[in-house]
């Protein structure tokens, strides 16, 4: 089970394609497109869109999230941009704004 | 919540860009650009770096292309395979480790090593010299051509390369010779 972190400390500008699962604590700026599930946890930073199997957004993220199964907006949670994907759920505590389009 | 400092670039993953910052990365996937980490850098064995990587520890398993430059210490692994300069006060490379570029290490230690680093440094500092250097050079000239230890010392300050200093100064002495028979 591969898996690609990126820790608190890192920033990355730029594209990051993967087929692994993914979990982001730092700063990623650009794009992230992976085939697995995403987890962007409390204190990240992303300002990408993000694209994976399915997301789950903990931290700051200003981009468009797109998953093919579900997009999870969990407490602590801030997402700008739109969302696409089969599923979503919004959690108490989460802030959202932007578009959703359930009809993928 | 902090639960890592260390950064994984798994195995299927390809990163185009920068990677900044504080704290260690781990490198199994593919990386294009530029890395510069506080902290300490592993190429894993499966790793495919086409960047240039600062960092205070780096240790190589895999493929990189670029400059290595460590403030701290650098290690080749066997199964390394590196094209570029590697830069670090202690460097070490493993039996099986491949490299094809400028090694230096912080204090310039081994000779051949020094010389391959300093010699285009000292060219352009010596072609510099012969114009207000003239005399030396002349008086230098004879004693150029017989015995040329003595005459890079009073030019070059470094008893390092006399070989790639000589020819610059015969050049110039032809010179001065030439403006002497003038």
């Amino acid at each position: 089970m591969a898996s690609t972190v990126i820790a608190q400390g890192i920033t990355i500008e730029g594209e990051v394609t993967t087929d692994d699962q993914v979990v982001v604590q730092g700063t990623l700026r650009g794009k992230l497109a992976a085939k697995d599930v995403v987890t962007i946890e409390n204190g990240a930073v992303v300002e990408a869109d993000v694209s994976g199997a399915s997301v789950s957004v903990g931290g700051h993220v200003t981009g468009n999230v797109s998953a093919n199964e579900r997009v999870d907006l969990v407490a602590g949670g801030r997402l700008v941009g739109d969302v696409r994907a089969a599923k979503l759920t919004i959690a108490d505590g989460a802030s959202f704004k932007g578009n959703v389009d359930m009809d993928v | 919540m902090k639960t890592t400092d260390l950064t994984v670039l798994g195995h299927g993953s390809f990163v185009r860009g920068n990677v900044r910052g504080d704290g260690d990365v781990e490198i199994e996937g593919r990386v294009e650009g530029e890395i510069e980490v506080a902290g300490a850098v592993t190429v894993g064995a499966d790793g495919i770096v086409k960047a240039s990587i600062r960092a205070s520890r780096i240790v190589v398993r895999g493929a990189v292309l670029g400059d290595l430059v460590a403030t701290e210490s650098l290690r080749l692994e066997k199964g390394a395979r590196v094209v570029g300069d590697l830069r670090a006060p202690s460097i070490g490379i493993a039996e099986g480790g491949l490299v094809r570029g400028n090694v230096e290490t912080g204090e310039a230690s081994s000779a051949p090593a020094a010389r391959a680093a300093q010699k285009p440094a000292q060219r352009p500092a010596v072609q510099a010299r012969p114009a207000p250097a003239q005399a030396p050079a002349r008086i230098a000239a004879p004693v150029a051509k017989a015995a040329p230890t003595p005459a890079p010392k009073p030019a070059v300050e470094r008893a390092v390369a006399p070989p790639p200093v000589v020819p610059v100064l015969r050049k110039g002495a032809k010179g001065a010779v030439k403006k002497k028979a003038r």
